[in-house]
């Protein structure tokens, strides 16, 4: 096994002169950097990832994808954040810890707001997208599972927002999900014992939040990384389609000439 | 798309991709503008929206007119728009939704055609822009359902103070009375199973509307008690729906 | 593996004494026939497909024991039965035959304010209430949830009608949909007056709640939503997890007022 590049360099000679300190910096950072790929060869994925080649004539409205990945990432951000703050408690706990969040915290409304507005954003943005991908038929051969994928994450984004709508415990979250859940019931045979899942019992009852909170914080969020992570590859695997409306250019027919 | 159009697809998508350019940086480089300006949008909302929070949950309210976030608005307005069909309360609520869902889940299952401009995919584009337009026109008008337990119209223009007065009076007297639970009024109220009353006034005299609030065809309920034990009130009432001209 | 070796040995035993026609067919089900490397005399079972049903099995097993408890842990609260309490809610002197008097009540105990809710209450007036008259319904008691979706209707005396703030439900006084989409009457809770003589007496007490279709027939409580009619029942079948009337025999008792006795 080769020794890393810092172990295989000649000594540094005494006549020679001590470089200058940045220099030396960026000379550390490249070997940290070296030494990392060298284990990891992750500079191979990484180049397989950036330097593909887009087909020709991609436009502004192909960034939308990139661009709703962009708002869950700053959705799981601010999440994070108000989970430092927030407590799932029904008997006074969890409409006071937002109104604590709001009225107390640095920054806490701010970041609230960006957690609230950031949902209305991606919501819009996964919907921009979808539309773009319907119309440019993005979602014929060989990209089909892409769509499928893509319309799972829509309807995960769309449960995104009903059960984040229970957590800050004032009269709009708490008659939203009242109609939601009762919305779900309407399923014929298995819609009671769904609505029963959802609140963890017949009614309203103590676990009802902690259960949404549960389910907003952690098992959607973890579905929609793994998803995304799978949607991606996709992507990346059959390539961003092609404006419609482009045609190739054929190449020169190669034409050998015999001699007879 | 059969064999012979896969591969004639892929061979066009490969000589495309071989004349474009690295995802590094170009692409890179847009994707990182419409991120900054993804961000930049949630900040300014949140700056200047904040994140207002209403009252504190209280499942004992009678007055609480509950409305869902704007992105659920054409669910809620649909679900009103099935209010006269009762049987089919189900097929809104959840019918619809997942029908909407399954389809389009499976839609590139059923479109398989080779073509791919919208153009020339006009069942496509029929459907997409219906889609589009039923789904505004549905958050449009959720978002314009006043509730039922008061009237938002403006006083007519050429009525004296005194009579504006009365008009505002009747309004708090029809919100009172539940007449929108059946009746539209404005953008408030249900349109059903009453007729609307929005201009109610040019179509009957004032008296005639006294005599049917009293004596009422059913199922429409008499407010006969009304004029007896508050006859101001009722007179308010009177005036202010012969004033919706 | 022991269980593995005593099927091969059984099956080697068993070959000896019948030894079947197409013995160097390949679709044999001994492994020497089929000219496998290693296969020895008798052997029914290849080491490779051996282990493989281990590690499947294995692996199902180590998968359930993660996966049941959990599943059970999310969906075990759908076989709980919820308990519910008769509550007193005032005494008849407080209702009368021709409005609703608004009652707060405790649904889910212990969960302060998110716990409760409201019944619209009256004293049953034979001329109207034509449904079967029992020890459960001298006073009507109606819940406020609206049979849409569930959103708190409002009762309008003026118009004896109850109306839904959300999709436009409207009902009459007797609880029964004058129009829009709900798709039954309004639930209601079970009542109970105890006769004279009893503890209890002189209230008013709450029970649980309890579901009507279109003919006021009683069900078992459903949510809202769930259509009670004809086939409605089948669809939308009784849950497991509602609370069920409790005993009249131990009613909790009014605080006894001091100065006036027991």
């Amino acid at each position: 096994m080769p020794l890393p590049k810092l172990l295989n360099r000649p000594a540094p000679t005494t006549t020679q002169q001590s470089p200058n300190p940045v220099e030396a910096a960026t000379e550390a950072g490249l070997t940290v950097v070296d030494w990392i790929d060298e284990r990891t060869q992750i500079s191979q994925g990484l180049r397989w990832m950036m330097f593909r080649k887009v087909p020709k004539g991609i436009n502004w409205a192909y960034t939308l994808g990139s661009a709703t990945m962009f708002a869950f990432l700053s959705q799981a951000v601010t999440g994070v954040f108000l989970a430092m703050y927030y407590r799932p408690s029904v008997t006074g706990g969890a409409y006071e810890s937002i109104r604590n969040i709001n009225d107390n915290v640095f920054l806490g409304q701010f970041v609230h707001g960006m957690h609230k507005w950031g949902a209305s954003v991606m919501i819009i943005l996964i919907f921009l997208h979808m539309a773009r991908v319907f119309f440019f038929g993005a979602y014929k051969y060989p990209r089909e599972l892409t769509w499928i994928i893509g319309v799972v994450l829509l309807i995960l984004t769309l449960a995104m927002g009903f059960t984040g709508y229970l957590l800050p415990f004032d009269q709009r979250s708490y008659w939203a999900t009242i109609v939601g859940v009762n919305i779900n019931n309407t399923a014929p045979f298995l819609g009671p014992y769904i609505g029963d899942f959802l609140r963890g019992g017949p009614e309203f009852g103590a676990t009802t939040l902690s259960r949404f909170y549960a389910i907003h914080m952690m098992l959607i969020p973890g579905l929609m990384a793994a998803l995304i992570g799978f949607h991606l590859y996709l992507i990346m695997k059959l390539g961003i389609s092609a404006p419609p409306w482009l045609k190739a250019h054929e190449p020169e027919p190669v034409i050998e000439t015999v001699e007879v | 798309m059969n064999q012979a159009e896969k591969e004639q697809y892929l061979r066009e998508y490969s000589l495309l991709k071989n004349e474009g350019k690295p995802f590094f940086p170009y692409a890179v480089a847009k994707d990182s503008i419409m991120a900054v300006i993804v961000m930049a949008t949630i900040m300014l909302l949140s700056l200047l929206f904040g994140a207002e929070l209403g009252p504190k949950v209280n499942p004992t309210t009678t007055t609480y007119v509950p409305r869902p976030d704007w992105y659920f608005f054409f669910l809620f307005e649909i679900l009103r728009v099935m209010r006269n069909v009762p049987k089919f309360t189900p097929m809104a609520t959840i019918g619809i939704p997942t029908l909407c869902m399954i389809g389009l889940f499976l839609l590139p299952l059923y479109d398989r055609g080779p073509e791919r401009l919208i153009t020339r995919r006009p069942i496509a584009l029929a459907s997409g822009l219906a889609t589009i337009a039923c789904i505004a026109f549905l958050t449009y008008s959720g978002a314009n359902t006043g509730s039922p337990n008061s009237v938002s119209l403006p006083a007519p223009p050429g009525l004296t103070a005194a009579q504006r007065a009365t008009f505002y009076a009747g309004e708090i007297v029809v919100g009172e009375s539940g007449c929108e639970g059946c009746h539209e009024i404005g953008s408030n109220g249900n349109n059903g199973p009453g007729p609307p009353l929005t201009h109610i006034g040019a179509k009957r005299a004032a008296a005639a509307i006294a005599s049917t609030l009293k004596n009422p065809t059913a199922p429409m309920p008499s407010f006969a008690n009304l004029a007896k034990t508050s006859p101001k009130k009722f007179a308010a009432l009177v005036s202010f729906l012969s004033d919706l001209q | 593996m022991t269980v593995g070796l005593g099927v091969h040995g059984a099956s080697h035993i068993r070959i000896h004494k019948q030894m079947p026609q197409d013995r160097y067919s390949k679709s044999s089900k001994y492994t020497v026939d089929r000219g496998l490397p290693g296969a020895f005399e008798g052997e029914t079972v290849t080491r490779r497909r051996f282990m493989e049903a281990v590690t499947h099995g294995a692996g199902g097993i180590a998968a359930a024991a993660f996966g049941l408890p959990a599943l059970g842990f999310a969906i075990g609260p759908i076989f709980k039965r919820q308990p519910f309490d008769w509550q007193i809610i005032g005494t008849p002197a407080d209702f009368n035959e021709t409005s609703y008097v608004t009652k707060v009540i405790t649904i889910v105990p212990g969960i302060g304010e998110a716990g409760k809710s409201i019944a619209y209450v009256r004293a049953r007036n034979p001329q109207i209430d034509l449904e079967p008259h029992d020890q459960w319904n001298n006073y009507i008691a109606l819940s406020s949830r609206c049979m849409h979706l569930g959103c708190p209707v409002r009762y309008v005396q003026a118009a004896e009608r109850f109306i839904c703030p959300c999709h436009g439900g409207v009902y009459n006084f007797r609880g029964e949909v004058a129009g829009g989409p709900p798709v039954r009457p309004l639930d209601r809770f079970y009542t109970y007056v105890p006769p004279v003589g009893h503890p209890g007496h002189g209230y008013v007490y709450l029970g649980p709640r309890y579901s009507v279709n279109s003919e006021l027939r009683r069900f078992s409580p459903r949510d809202p939503g769930e259509p009670l009619d004809g086939i409605g029942q089948y669809l939308y079948p009784a849950r497991f997890d509602t609370a069920v009337r409790p005993s009249i025999a131990n009613l909790p008792l009014p605080p006894t007022v001091p100065g006036t006795g027991s």
